[in-house]
């Protein structure tokens, strides 16, 4: 039995998962052509956006879609789940992509060059994607297709972000093939986003598949949830502090930053850095300020190798310098 | 025995998953580039081994005067062949290409009017400008700033009211507004409410208007840019109109900024801008500060509501019988609630309605015969169809109504016939709800309710339903309108109106009768003419009952209207409305029904260990309140998974051996393994949210009840 079930799941995993989705809506028996991948794929040439729901891992259903039945467009992937992703950077691969594309197909230069002849990584999102625009399509042939995984991942929920993700989508020669797994995924968008712009199709295919690499940056939950101390949760205290508080946390950071092999800061050392900027004016000012840190576990206290007590932040060197970069 | 995927024992991953593997932390990559294999037009289909030695030419264009005869005689016999893929793919973008003309033309012809008035207003607005402040050719090109008094520095201001609180719809009348500007020689700039954000500032939306009308410029937001453009070569003949689509979703100080720098610069660039109000007329007065709205020169213009350009819709694309497509009455009636409840918008309706129409060409084999169906004197092309096509037979017999064609010598005969009759039923079924709609727009009907029941099958009865064996292939039934419907209205109306004429005819004629007669009335002759009067006239009115009874005959009532009618009512329904709040939540519950396996028990409600780790998690937290208590939680999962190990091994094995123990002490690790990977996976769906602070122990349910 379960030998079945794991046969199943590979088939979905490898070939059968591409035709799944139509298959799950319609009844194959009575129309065999519903079960055809090429459907979903004129779906995408229609200028339809594919958005694939449901629970389980779609990261391997997606890429096996696009090496099966896309190998004639280039196919950009974007990992979604990661907590960081730089936009511009995708759409210049895109861009880039496209040019070749175009110059391959054509033999000849593209109809449209990039504003003023500049490298394509010295202009602006507006200019990229005014180029992208720019592109012709009356042909309907010459197409990058952006694969996003979690649309809805961590980097990608901003406002602005699935702005520039819906004037990409809406870009002629792109077309988005994605998938959301959050439950309230809809709510990123709004009309023109979705009607105009990413005219999304909706598949449902629930493959069960584990969140291997979408699951990755999750903390685990039997851990102990205060090592997951995480940039945003401390960026959050501090900004709901003063201003002369957030200075004598950096004060701390930058000498934590400056010695990395260091078991942390004196408080003596501290106060006088801190009186020298002008941000206290007596030990009971900081005293109030540490106080604060402490309750909130941006700073904690432990004991040096000369048995004084110095203060250290609980983060990684990473997070810190993270978390300076967003607090100025 | 764990057979579900998370509790399956480690696999060999498949193959992708080793390539993509190295590029899971990596942001984004290349995941193939394009194949050149030839410079012709790529076809994404290949054909199967079998069927690449035919090739074959299928005229679609349902041409009589064209029949392709080189035609090869092998046949692909499968109806999934791909060259079939390839003709419905083909069919279906000459289908598409002529509706989106079709609609294109409405949406336009509704708006002609008032563009030609914006037109006008424009224009007029330019020559008052030029009027007020005769600038000569030199002080254009002087340099900033130009002294005027307080009137040459306001602005005209078209404020369209869009009637219609979701703008979406009217992007695209914007747009044509602009291309319409354009030809008259207007040098014309769309921007948005997101070019007028706080976060980017006046910056932004001169730069946008630079980047849209000189897109040499260099990427500075500088006004005088512009200005020095305007003065360029004969440009001055024309104004600079701005058009803004949705100023209500604008930011209020960033728009009175650039009003006002646009009115310093008024002179130099003689603007007009062109703003669209979704609410009231009085939005702007609440948007702007009164400095601004000084700048401003008013002046409004309506645009039609939304229901109007449906009805416009419905009419030209749906029941003129120029398109090659249509839908049935579910999918009309899910089209209408998604129109009215759901969403609102003519847009979505369109994309519902090209949605519909690839998944008709997608799904449906003999769509592709669809384009020509309703045009003339194609019999000779459907016969030559039907030869060259000999699989189209076979295939008609999955459509329902095939078995009625025994009449026929010859199939080809019986298909060819089904056709003409599918055109003529098609034609009749159009005129008569055109003649609906014309009574319907008399009493302020929606087009959309005349549509549905006129599509309604079960409005329609057959004449002999039991009579199976009839050689008559054609329906001869009658179409009888639901009480209170809208075609019974419209009916009653009719009915209305020609009572309205009686009396009129009654009066006029009575009244010649008695000039002519004088006080010789010869009574009976009065009376036997308004008595003949009267049967014409309830003639007429019969007539035109009888019309709408036997000639409105629902396309699901007329054998092959498969070929061009799309009935997928729920496929429709997927594509076009992801719901996945229910349907991530249903997955978890019932994974039983997608993964279908045997192992889980064939009821949902009962927990087996066989289950998928998650859909157990989720199942045992429908048990808890808004939080869940983490140790509960884990010992129920725990229990649960090791419910039927448990039970196995304490028959044949020793529970004190140290084996045992190690085994366990692995298994927990396992199971905890197990629990914070289903807790992770919750957390990505949103169905969780993790421990607070105050209380680190409990995490939280976010969805409740599907």
């Amino acid at each position: 039995m379960a030998v079945e079930t794991r046969r199943r799941r590979r088939s979905l995993g490898s070939q059968g998962i591409t035709f799944w989705p139509e298959r799950l809506a319609a009844d194959p028996g009575r129309n065999p052509v519903a079960s055809s991948l090429i459907s979903i794929s004129q779906t995408s040439r229609c200028g339809f956006g594919l958005l694939m729901y449901g629970f389980g891992s779609k990261k391997v259903l997606l890429e096996d879609f696009a090496s099966t039945s896309l190998t004639d467009y280039g196919a950009l992937v974007l990992n979604g789940y990661l907590p960081s992703i730089n936009l511009k950077q995708v759409i210049i691969a895109i861009c880039e992509m496209l040019q070749d594309q175009l110059k391959t197909s054509r033999k000849g230069s593209v109809r449209k060059k990039a504003k003023t002849q500049q490298p394509l990584s010295f202009q602006s999102m507006e200019d990229l994607l005014m180029f992208l625009n720019e592109q012709p399509s009356d042909d309907n042939e010459s197409f990058v297709c952006l694969i996003i995984h979690n649309i809805d991942g961590p980097a990608l929920r901003d406002f602005e972000t699935q702005q520039y993700l819906a004037r990409l989508a809406s870009c002629s020669p792109v077309r988005v093939i994605a998938s959301t797994d959050h439950v309230n995924a809809p709510l990123l968008w709004d009309k023109k986003m979705v009607h105009t712009q990413f005219n999304w199709c909706w598949y449902h295919v629930p493959t069960f598949a584990p969140y291997k690499a979408e699951g990755v940056f999750f903390p685990l939950i039997l851990a102990g949830s205060s090592a997951a101390q995480s940039t945003k949760t401390a960026l959050v205290v501090l900004q709901s502090l003063t201003p002369n508080a957030q200075s004598v946390f950096k004060v701390l950071a930058e000498h934590q930053l400056a010695n990395v092999k260091e078991e942390g800061m004196p408080v003596n050392t501290l106060y006088t850095k801190c009186r020298e900027k002008f941000l206290v004016s007596s030990q009971v000012t900081l005293n109030s300020h540490l106080t604060e840190f402490k309750d909130h576990e941006l700073v904690k206290v432990r004991k040096h190798s000369d048995g004084q007590d110095c203060l250290y932040i609980p983060l990684t060197t990473e997070s810190l310098e993270r978390l300076l970069q967003e607090l100025v | 025995m764990a057979s579900c995927p998370s509790s399956d024992p480690p696999s060999p991953p498949p193959a992708s998953d080793g390539i993509s593997g190295n590029h899971n932390l990596q942001p984004f990559f290349v995941l193939h580039k394009a194949s050149h294999s030839s410079s012709a037009p790529r076809k994404t289909y290949e054909r199967s081994p079998a069927s690449k030695k035919t090739k074959r030419r299928i005229d679609l264009s349902g041409s009589p005067s064209k029949p392709s005869k080189n035609v090869d005689d092998s046949l692909p016999t499968d109806p999934s062949d791909p060259i079939f893929d390839q003709l419905r793919f083909d069919a279906f973008n000459r289908t598409w290409s002529k509706i989106d003309t079709t609609i294109k033309d409405v949406l336009r012809k509704i708006n002609l009017n008032l563009f030609d008035d914006v037109r006008c207003w424009v224009q007029q607005s330019f020559l008052t400008i030029r009027a007020t402040s005769p600038v000569p050719s030199i002080a254009i090109t002087c340099p900033y700033p130009l002294s005027t008094d307080a009137l040459c520095k306001q602005i005209p201001t078209a404020f369209i009211c869009t009637k219609n609180a979701e703008f979406v719809d009217d992007l695209l009348t914007f747009q044509e507004l602009g291309e319409h500007l354009k030809c008259s020689g207007c040098h014309v700039a769309n921007l948005s409410s997101l070019d007028f954000s706080a976060k980017h500032g006046i910056g932004s939306c001169i730069s946008s208007l630079l980047r849209t009308l000189v897109p040499d410029a260099a990427d500075v937001a500088d006004i005088s840019v512009l200005g020095s453009w305007y003065s360029e070569f004969s440009r001055h003949d024309n104004p600079v109109v701005v058009i803004i689509d949705d100023m209500e979703r604008s930011n209020g100080d960033v728009l009175a900024e650039f009003i006002l720098m646009m009115s310093e610069w008024a002179i130099k660039i003689p603007v007009i801008f062109i703003m669209g109000v979704a609410t009231t007329v009085g939005a702007p007065k609440r948007l702007l500060p009164s400095g601004a709205l000084r700048c401003l020169l008013p002046c409004k213009f309506t645009l039609g509501t939304p229901c109007e350009r449906m009805n416009a819709l419905i009419e030209a694309v749906l029941v003129k019988p120029c398109t090659r497509f249509t839908i049935s009455h579910k999918v009309a009636v899910f089209l209408r609630s998604y129109f009215l409840k759901h969403d609102g918008t003519v847009t979505s309706f369109i994309r519902a309605l090209k949605l519909a129409c690839i998944k008709h060409f997608s799904m449906e084999h003999l769509s592709f015969l669809g384009y020509g169906v309703l045009q003339d004197d194609c019999e000779v092309a459907w016969l030559h169809k039907h030869e060259i096509l000999p699989d189209v037979c076979k295939y008609t017999s999955i459509l329902s109504l095939h078995k009625r064609e025994k009449g026929f010598e010859r199939a080809g005969d019986a298909f060819v016939n089904g056709l003409n009759e599918l055109r003529r039923l098609h034609k009749n079924w159009g005129s008569i709800v055109m003649c609906l709609f014309e009574t319907g727009k008399f009493n302020k009907m929606r087009f959309f309710d005349i549509f549905c029941e006129a599509l309604d099958p079960s409005s329609y009865t057959l004449n002999c339903p039991d009579d199976t064996s009839s050689t008559d292939i054609f329906p001869g039934g009658v179409f009888t309108p639901a009480k209170g419907g809208s075609i019974a209205q419209a009916i009653y109306k009719i009915h209305e109106k020609v009572r309205e004429l009686q009396l009129i005819m009654r009066s006029v004629d009575g009244g010649k009768i008695l000039k002519e007669n004088g006080a010789d009335v010869d009574k009976s002759e009065f009376l036997h003419a308004r008595k003949s009067i009267s049967s014409i006239n309830e003639k007429a009115a019969t007539l035109l009952e009888t019309i709408v009874r036997n000639l409105l005959v629902p396309f699901e009532c007329i054998p092959f209207h498969e070929i061009i009618c799309f009935k997928h009512v729920h496929i429709l329904q997927t594509a076009l409305i992801g719901d996945p709040r229910r349907t991530i939540q249903v997955d978890l519950l019932k994974s039983r029904a997608h993964l279908q396996c045997s192992c889980c028990g064939s009821h949902d409600s009962v927990i087996s260990s066989s289950m998928h780790d998650t859909s157990i998690m989720y199942k045992l937290a429908q048990e808890y309140g808004d939080l869940i208590n983490l140790h509960d939680w884990y010992q129920s999962f725990k229990a649960t998974i090791l419910g039927s190990r448990s039970k196995t091994k304490r028959k044949g094995q020793s529970p004190a051996s140290k084996k045992m123990k190690t085994a366990l002490i692995e298994g927990d690790a396992m199971i905890q393994a197990r629990f914070c990977r289903a807790v992770i996976e919750l957390q990505i769906t949103g169905l969780l949210r993790m421990p607070s602070k105050r209380r680190p122990d409990f995490v939280q349910r976010v969805a409740f009840g599907l």
